[in-house]
This record gives structure tokens, sequence and C-alpha cells, in this order.
């Protein structure tokens, strides 16, 4: 690229370098598909859907809770499932390896859901 | 022989000229682009033998560098990286198709540029006064439950969670409007994605006349000058890559 | 240091490049693309699902249009 595309830049250079690589987790996802890491790549995408739906559902609950139209009973319901369901995540993540870097992919066309 | 489509360019009824520009651009692959044309639009192509198509890093920046050549001759849509068809005749039946919303798309983009711009800021510096405001609200576990157990414990550290994405984000739309309102002048579309992680709070894409290039610019740095607390990362001028309107699914 | 500017400014300059060239633009599917990588297939699948999830999202994004001339 002849031209410089960077028009301004104040940020501190320690700091670009967190940026750089968050942009680059999302934006690497799609090239590194490859036969040998497909499994992996799968697992990621996969486990990806699951978290934002469990994000999703977390954030409706939680909702529901503060707006005080639940009894007792179906907080303490809830809360048990809401945990047992992180819980799960968690564990997923240490079987597949990943980390929440890993699950804030860009899905391609879908751009950034979370 | 498969083709890779690079562009979708606004010809002006002079396609000719837009065969010129492309047959002087080499493609990915080495062999050099060529145009196809309907009516007023053209597509710009190269052939592209499947078996030599990966999604490599490489290959994609060499693309954009095909599509930044492009752009510096005429008004052009990018098409994404990795978009290999098996003919010209499904490229021309793809024009056919879609050719009003194609045209409208390009005239929207016409004498424009992108320009990228990333706010970020050092969380626990920066967010400190929103967590404290946050945090000094009365919420505790009797706000929704008389008993204290494990999972209400749970809940309740979800709850201030949330109050606190909250928070953070009603910031970040207030930074917004701000931002918006400095660019009045300029008045360009633009898209903002909040909170992409903890420092990076804004990552948004405007659409600009050329002409208005440096006007940004100083409009950035005034705005910086009010927010010492936060960094801009500008970039730019790029091909309107996120202000396409157009998603063809087609079997 | 110097050097270490220079070559954050490549870095940040391949990865909005990247980030575009692989994310946005046109985006054709469907059989008419013979496509290369299968992770496209899958997210096109999920394209389906998530489509209503999106406008859940939706606060997430916002959009500015420019103002209408006066008249």
């Amino acid at each position: 690229m002849s031209e410089n595309k960077i028009l301004l830049n104040s940020v501190p250079v320690d700091e670009v370098k967190e940026a750089i690589e968050k942009i680059e987790n999302a934006v690497t996802s799609r090239i590194n598909a490859t036969p040998d890491n497909a499994d992996h790549g799968l697992a990621q995408l996969v486990l990806t859907l699951i978290e934002l739906i469990r994000k999703l559902v977390e954030k409706q609950a939680i909702r529901r809770v503060e707006g005080g139209s639940l009894s007792e009973e179906e907080i303490e319901r809830l809360g048990e499932t809401l945990m047992k369901l992180e819980n799960k995540m968690e564990e997923l993540k240490k079987i597949f390896n990943l980390t929440d870097e890993d699950l804030n992919l860009n899905l391609g066309p879908l751009g950034d859901l979370m | 022989m498969e083709k890779i489509i690079y562009a979708i360019i606004a010809n002006k009824g002079n396609p000719p000229q837009v065969n010129e520009i492309a047959q002087n651009i080499r493609g990915i692959t080495g062999s050099n682009l060529y145009a196809l044309n309907f009516e007023n639009i053209s597509v710009a192509v190269s052939d592209i033998p499947a078996s030599k198509f990966i999604v490599s890093k490489e290959l994609a920046l060499d693309f954009a560098r095909v599509i930044e050549e492009l752009s510096q001759q005429s008004t052009l849509l990018p098409i994404r990286f990795g978009t290999v068809v098996k003919s010209d005749e499904i490229i021309i039946q793809l024009i056919t198709d879609n050719y009003t919303p194609f045209l409208n798309n390009l005239a929207k983009v016409e004498n424009k540029h992108e320009f990228g711009m990333k706010v970020i800021w050092d969380y626990d510096k920066c967010s400190e006064k929103i967590r404290a405001k946050v945090e000094s609200e009365e919420y505790t576990i009797s706000s929704f439950s008389s008993k204290s157990t494990i999972h209400t414990n749970y809940l309740l550290e979800k709850v201030k969670k949330h109050r606190l994405e909250d928070a953070l984000l009603k910031h970040v739309e207030q930074l917004i409007e701000e931002i918006t309102w400095h660019l009045t002048q300029i008045n360009p579309e633009g898209k903002f994605k909040k909170m992409l992680s903890k420092s990076i709070i804004l990552d948004g894409v405007f659409l600009i006349e050329k002409t208005k290039k440096d006007e940004f610019i100083r409009a950035i740095e005034a705005l910086k000058l009010l927010h010492d607390d936060l960094n801009f990362l500008i970039t730019g001028p790029w091909p309107p890559y996120s202000f396409v309107e157009i998603a063809i699914d087609k079997d | 240091m110097k050097e270490n500017v220079i070559d954050q400014s490549k870095d940040i300059t391949i990865l909005e490049l990247l980030d575009r060239v692989l994310n946005k633009g046109v985006v054709i599917t469907g059989d008419i693309v013979i496509s290369v990588a299968d992770i496209d297939l899958v997210y096109l699948g999920l394209k389906l699902i998530l489509t209503s999830v999106e406008t859940m999202q939706q606060r997430r994004l916002t959009i500015i249009k420019p103002n209408q001339p006066k008249q």
C-alpha cells in the first residue's frame, strides 16, 4: 500500500498491541481453517454460538429478576439454572482449550454479535 | 477456468473505459483482470483455477491491492474476498437480476470514501467513575429475594455486572451523539459498534465525501482535545466495504 | 522505539485491510459460488438461526444517517 492509511493515531504504543491482538483474532479466524485444525475451528464456531445464546438468555433472565415479576422460588431456580449453564460452558471451554477471546469470533458476514 | 469477482463498477455508459482500466491491473493469481458489462454496470473479474484458490493472508491482501487500484479509477462496490464462480454467464446473470439495487448502491457511494475510527480508552482509569456510581446504587439480594443462597448471590453478581454494562453502553452512546454532533457539517452516514472489548469502546465507519477528508480529520482532532482520556485511531481512505447494502444468496 | 511505531502502523493497516476484505463487501453465496472455505457453509447455516437473535442484539449496533438537505 503506497499510501499511508493511518490518518490519526493517538493511541499509546503499548495499548495498540492489545487492540491489534483483539482484531487479529477476529480476522484470522476465517483464514486459519485447514483440514488439520478443522475440528478445532468447528468447536470454536459451535461454542461461540452456544455462548452467544447463553449470554442472551442470561441477559433476559437478569432483566426479569430486576423487573420484580418473579416469585422467590422462580428466582432461586433461575439462579441455579444460570449457574449450571455457566459452569457447563467453562467445562466445555477447558475441554476444547478455548479462551473467551476465541469465542468472540467475528462470524464472517454476520459481524460481531457480542 | 473459474472466475474470481473483485468489484461491481459504475461504467457511466462507457464500458470500454472500464475494460481498459481492468486490463491494466494484475489479478491475484498473475493473470490480468477483465471486465464484464451489462448496461451501466461492469464487473471486474479475473481467471483463477479453483485449485489455486485458498483463503490465505497473502492472497487476501493482494485482493485488497486490486480493489484499491480499481477504486482509484472508478466508483465501485467491493466484493467479499473468496467469491469464485464457474463462468462469466453466471456473473452477467447476477448483474441482470440485481441491476437496480447495484446501481442505487453505486450512486450512494459515488465520490465518497470510507473512513474507520476506533476509540480506545484505559478501562481501569476511565470507567472508574461509572463503576463507582453503579456500586453506590443500593442493590442487594433483598432487592429481589428474602433468601441469601448460593444462587441468589450468583444472581446478585450478575445483576450488578449487567448494570455496569448498561451504564458503560449508555456512556458510549452519549459519546456517539457527541461525535455525530461534531460531524454535523460533514453529515456522513456512520455505523458504530459499541464496547468491542473493555478497551475498544467504539468501532465506527463513516462514508464521507472525498473532498471532506481533511475536514473530517480536523473534526476528530477537535473532539480529541475535549477528551483527554480517550484515544482515537482514524484510518482511511478506504473503498466503501462497509457501505455495501447487498447480499445475494443464489442457488 | 521508532521501529516499533512503524511496524505497528503496518500491522494496523494490514488488519484493517483483512477485516474489510474478509468480512465486508458484497456477499454472494449459494450454489453458484464454489466454496473453497467450508467454514463459509457453516456461516450460512448459522445465518438462518441467528437472524432473529441479531434483532435482540440490535442495541449493540447504532447507525446514523445523513440529515436530509434543507429545502
